[in-house]
């Protein structure tokens, strides 16, 4: 058990030495070990290199501190984060140019839909127009205030150009619906 | 840890402003210290530790007690510390010491100049241990030798760390004997 030319602990022992070490090994076990440790030099020597180790890495590794700025840091971390993020120019150039051409479409559908409601009504009168000259001048119902039947009949006819001529430019910016007729 | 209980009581109300103004004094040496036995360098540890506590402030809501609250932060402290890791160019490993460059490495450090020749022979050799035993060697005697406080912070059974700071010391002392005593 104890061949000089070995090196190292007895195997049965080798834990138990470092717990001995450590002060963690229970007391009767302790006793035991201690008893081995005086009649063996492979586990004394060996006990004692580690000892040595055992002070040298206590002694020499590095025990590094926190540096006294680390809270601060912390905090301002902490507090960048807790911010709402600033847009970059970029984006918020980006975004007014977004918002300016949603506004411009929004203003040319309003646009378009009162022009074509004007154009509508335009043409619903030109119609009416036309279409009373028609009757006056068929079943001579109309009233003596009437100048002439080639009057009304004039009035008409202009009241339809009028019409058509409304309901083609609405028809053109979209204004009514057009059945898919115009793509 | 009796700091813990008043932190989670704040957690359990919904305080969790308040309860990460206590984490921080309660944790932050440990969370660094753990860093740098993992990292190996202080500013890197550093800023290690800023980003665990970041992610912390940020998951605090979410913490739901199922783990202690000491186990989660060092999770996340051990999860930072390895993307760190990952993030940086690989080096050559000496994760196996009977590799050829991990035994190179010893011999040459082991009998090369220094101007404190004892202590930076010693500090290169911790360097060519497997990386689980360099971490638990630097905090084993960061934590003064507590093998409990290990365990917990690195998330590994007492034996285990017990196991592993046994095989890494061993290996020290083969590493650090003379070469007439190795050669016998």
């Amino acid at each position: 058990m104890n061949d000089p030319t070995l090196i190292g602990p007895c195997a049965d022992y080798e834990h138990d030495l470092v717990d001995l070490h450590d002060g963690t090994l229970a007391p009767d076990r302790a006793g035991v070990v201690r008893r081995h440790l005086e009649a063996c030099p492979r586990c004394w020597d060996w006990q004692a290199e580690f000892a040595i180790l055992e002070s040298r890495l206590t002694a020499d590794l590095p025990r590094p501190e926190l540096s006294p700025t680390f809270d601060a840091k912390l905090q301002d971390r902490l507090a960048t984060l807790a911010r709402p993020p600033v847009r970059s120019n970029l984006r918020a150039a980006l975004e007014h140019e977004h918002d300016s051409l949603l506004d411009t479409l929004r203003r040319g559908a309003r646009r378009r839909a009162v022009l074509g409601a004007l154009g509508s009504a335009a043409a619903t009168l030109c119609a009416l127009a036309a279409a009373r000259g028609l009757l006056a001048q068929g079943v001579g119902l109309l009233p003596s205030v009437a100048e002439g039947p080639e009057r009304w009949l004039m009035l008409g006819i202009a009241g339809v150009v009028m019409a058509v001529a409304a309901l083609g430019w609405s028809a053109g910016r979209n204004g009514v619906p057009t059945l898919g007729l115009l793509r | 840890m009796a700091m813990d209980s008043g932190i989670e009581q704040h957690l359990a109300a919904g305080r969790h402003a308040r309860a990460f103004d206590l984490v921080v004094p309660a944790y932050k040496d440990r969370v660094f210290r753990l860093a740098y036995s993992i990292l190996k360098e202080r500013a890197a540890a550093e800023d290690a530790a800023q980003e665990t506590f970041v992610r912390i402030w940020k998951a605090l809501p979410g913490f739901d007690g199922r783990a202690a609250l000491g186990t989660w932060i060092y999770a996340i402290t051990r999860n930072t510390c390895l993307m760190e890791l990952r993030r940086r160019r690989p080096t050559v490993s000496f994760d196996d010491p009977d590799s050829t460059e991990a035994q190179h490495a010893a011999a040459s450090i082991a009998s090369g100049p220094a101007a404190d020749p004892e202590r930076d022979n010693l500090l290169r050799l911790v360097d060519t241990l497997p990386r689980n035993q360099q971490e638990a060697v630097r905090l084993f005697y960061l934590e003064d030798r507590s093998y409990e406080t290990v365990a917990e912070q690195l998330g590994m059974p007492l034996g285990t760390v017990k196991n592993l700071l046994h095989r890494a010391r061993k290996r020290l002392m083969e590493l650090a004997r003379p070469d007439e005593v190795k050669a016998a």
